[in-house]
């Protein structure tokens, strides 16, 4: 009983949300003014541009096929050899992002919070929990992501109280000064930042909808309020730092957080590093559960033994996290990892897209 | 075994059957020249009621059938033996007329009972003033005055091998999830000992087998709440003996409802509801939190207040989280010493607990002042929590949460919130979600909030 019942419409914006927003909201938008300097914020409009068209293609995929997950519909599309491979293939780059996440949030706890504890025990820690959360039903799931949407709006109220402190509007004047190519340029990195929405490919069917829209509502909304939380962020800190400023500081948000006084919390920055744990939490435990979901469907038969593969997959990833106590091979991975998405999250459902269409009206005409 | 039809050869058999005891008597009596004997249990019987409806009539009325003189209405025939001891040791009277195998079966249990009385561990300040008492019929009376209706449903059973204990289970047939009960009747049928302690018993074999903290099964003893929970759609089980009665299947919001809710305005209502979720949250996490601060983010304090802290602490040898485990403990004996004492010497408990360990405690640098205050906030928070069960859990979780806390700070606070609500959203009642209510948001409006009751009175069936 992996589904035991479909989820609601609130479940999978909170869902959806919260798997996209995780470890970026601390380094935006230091990866994406590179070439685009002050003008990183419309930059990061247009990574949520593109990640609204991919949800589209998703959306469209799934219609194609509205009562089977993913890795199930993909064996019929594709035949059983390709299909079985996609799978792995989807399987390990899901798992690979739980990595990521666990590895780069584990490096922040570890330089702003617990300088102390060994690297292991941190990613130990995150991973264990992690499992825990991903080897329970999908219901469960979203209703513990549910609980995790009450930290966020929390965290959001944190980052705007403090963000509108002291700061310099001219610092964002004038708008598109770098030239659209830089902004373009630039909107690539934000990929990565923005996906999450992809488990939709896996939850489509198991989504209680009220119309046949309403799916591709809630996944723009929520796509919508994600882009919107990451605009505002590059603007709060394009305010408070200036060009120069950004180019040296690699995680902005903290350091706004940081000089930052409340009368009843002093360092908000640990408060906030402290709280947003359990929102990243969600994007390596969702992940951890499509990838066992994934991996479920790699064998003739579907492995039915949810939470055992869950816990192996989790053992995996805490196995691989220990190396990356180097934080050079962190960022060569999250690069690496980067061009990964792109090829799984946009590519693939557009090819298998066009499978099925071309599939479908043969069928038709046959 | 059937009946032998010689007064001699019967008694024999069931002076054997009831193991020689004293209390089993024969009386016989010859009327117009027929011997009859009467077996019956001395201690169980009403005397007055054999002497007046069974022997009276037999001796002075004219009759050819023992049905015409008794006036009895529990009246039955068998000549069946174990039917008939079986009769006997619930305090029936057997007739037996010399010559004849037939055993009149005659209904003349002694009751002894208590009167209706006030709740003592579910006060409130408006509402019923009733409570269940020990006799199953009396509680089966009074969830019938309150539901009167042809709906309501009340099935028996006997559990325990021995104790033959009477079990009734009640819900309205019209609102009750039929998935829901038929697993409950399968778990019910199950059972399997030798004798039932309700409502503890029940409550552990029934129940769910995963393990977990938190009551899943409502125990109450106000029989306007029971009414409540019925028209919900949930069954109610009642057991002999037990002044209490088992409500499932509930959800995790159930254990912060009371009865004051719905009797004052939804907006108070609500908020002592909220009051209620708050102080749980307290009661599991403040003492954690405290340990957290001090130990690992003093930096999150604002400075005047990090001062008054160190100044608290200054001459404590003991780490902070010793401290709070060992006042906790201390706390936990004080309240079970409370709940043991006899009265007149509880009182003394408030002077040695309260006065001798806490001003003491503090005077002679062992604890600081600041923890006391987190331990005894942490206790009191405790105590809102209207079931026993549910602040039982919160005050058990708490050592979980203190030792995450005081080896990861405030992220293994965070942590033991996470694991704590995923914890919950894992369970399940009988197939139903513990945590999470009303998956399309209808029932949510009765559980960190109390709605109008406009909102909360179409009755319908539980969600799978």
């Amino acid at each position: 009983m992996i589904h035991l019942n479909k989820i609601s419409m609130v479940q999978l914006f909170c869902l959806v949300i919260l798997t996209q927003v995780g470890v970026h909201i601390l380094t935006i938008p230091s990866e994406e003014s590179r070439h685009s300097g002050h003008d990183a914020w419309m930059s990061v409009l247009v990574g949520g541009v593109i990640a609204q068209l991919v949800i589209m293609i998703i959306y469209w995929l799934g219609t194609r096929h509205p009562h089977l997950p993913m890795p199930q519909y993909i064996i019929s599309l594709v035949g059983k050899p390709i299909g079985i491979v996609l799978n792995l293939i989807i399987a390990v780059y899901c798992l690979e992002s739980s990595l990521l996440v666990v590895v780069s949030y584990a490096d922040v706890i570890n330089r702003w919070v617990l300088y102390a504890t060994p690297w292991i025990v941190q990613v130990g820690l995150l991973t264990a929990i992690a499992g825990y959360v991903a080897s329970s039903t999908l219901r469960s799931i979203a209703a513990v992501t549910q609980i995790v949407m009450v930290m966020f709006l929390f965290c959001f109220v944190i980052i705007f109280i403090s963000g509108l402190g002291k700061g310099e509007i001219l610092h964002i004047f004038p708008i598109g000064s770098h030239g659209f190519g830089a902004i373009m340029k630039d909107s690539l990195p934000a990929f990565w930042a923005y996906a999450g929405y992809e488990l939709l490919l896996y939850v489509f069917p198991y989504v209680k909808r009220k119309n046949k829209r309403s799916i591709l509502f809630i996944m723009s909304a929520a796509n919508g309020f994600t882009t919107l939380f990451y605009v505002l962020i590059s603007i709060i800190v394009t305010f408070s730092f200036s060009e120069n400023q950004l180019k040296a500081i690699p995680e902005p948000m903290i350091f706004i957080l940081r000089q930052f006084h409340w009368p009843v919390l002093q360092n908000l920055d640990i408060v906030f590093i402290t709280v947003w744990l359990s929102v990243t939490t969600v994007t390596v435990y969702v992940y951890l559960f499509l990838s066992a979901r994934y991996l479920a469907f790699v064998h003739i038969q579907e492995i039915r033994n949810h939470s055992f593969l869950v816990w192996i997959l989790a053992i995996l990833c805490f196995a691989a996290a220990i190396w990356g106590a180097d934080r050079q091979r962190i960022l060569q991975f999250s690069a690496y990892h980067n061009t990964a998405s792109i090829l799984i999250v946009a590519v693939l459902p557009a090819m298998l897209l066009l499978i099925s269409l071309a599939r479908g009206r043969r069928a038709g005409f046959g | 075994m059937n009946s032998h039809a010689s007064l001699e050869q019967n008694e024999k058999m069931l002076r054997e059957r009831l193991s020689e005891s004293s209390d089993f008597k024969v009386s016989s009596i010859t009327v117009n020249g027929r011997k009859l004997c009467l077996y019956y249990l001395e201690s169980m019987i009403d005397t007055s009621a054999v002497q007046n409806h069974i022997l009276q009539p037999l001796l002075s009325l004219q009759w050819t059938q023992i049905r015409e003189a008794v006036s009895i209405l529990d009246y039955c025939e068998t000549d069946i033996l174990d039917e008939a001891i079986t009769a006997i040791v619930e305090g029936k009277t057997v007739v037996q007329l010399d010559g004849a195998s037939t055993l009149y079966v005659l209904g003349t249990e002694l009751k002894k009972e208590r009167s209706v009385n006030l709740p003592v561990n579910e006060r409130v300040l408006r509402g019923s003033n009733e409570a269940l008492i020990e006799n199953l019929q009396t509680n089966l009376n009074l969830m019938r005055k309150m539901v009167a209706t042809p709906d309501l449903v009340v099935r028996t059973y006997k559990l325990g091998k021995i104790s033959n204990t009477n079990v009734a289970v009640i819900y309205l047939r019209s609102v009750v999830n039929n998935d829901v009960l038929a697993e409950f009747e399968r778990r019910i049928g199950r059972v399997d000992t030798d004798f039932v302690e309700a409502p503890g018993f029940l409550q552990e074999l029934i129940q769910d087998k995963k393990f977990s903290l938190f009551p899943r099964m409502l125990v109450t003893e106000r029989p306007d709440r029971v009414k409540a929970y019925l028209m919900s759609g949930k069954i109610v089980i009642l057991a002999d003996g037990a002044p209490d009665c088992l409500i499932v299947p509930v959800t995790f919001w159930a254990f912060f409802q009371s009865a004051d809710d719905y009797q004052l305005g939804w907006l108070i209502g609500s908020s002592m509801r909220l009051l209620r979720i708050v102080c749980f949250m307290l009661a599991i996490s403040m003492p954690a939190a405290y340990v957290a601060l001090v130990t690992f983010d003093p930096r999150i304090i604002p400075f005047d207040i990090a001062l008054t802290l160190q100044s608290s602490m200054q001459y404590i040898a003991m780490t902070p989280i010793i401290e709070a485990v060992v006042m906790l403990i201390t706390l936990e004996i004080l309240r079970e010493a409370t709940i043991r004492l006899p009265n007149p010497i509880g009182q003394t408990i408030g002077v040695v607990g309260g006065i001798v360990i806490g001003t003491v405690v503090v005077q002679s640098n062992l604890v600081s002042n600041m923890m006391l205050i987190v331990v005894a906030f942490t206790a009191v928070a405790s105590f809102l929590i209207p079931s026993y069960e549910m602040s039982s859990a919160a005050r058990y979780l708490t050592y979980p949460f203190i030792t995450l806390s005081a080896t990861f700070g405030l992220i293994g606070l965070e942590l033991a919130f996470l694991m704590l609500f995923t914890h919950l959203a894992r369970i399940h009642t009988m197939g139903i979600p513990y945590f999470f209510s009303g998956v399309n948001g209808e029932t949510v409006l009765d559980t960190l909030v109390r709605g109008p009751i406009k909102m909360l009175t179409k009755r319908r069936k539980l969600r799978r």
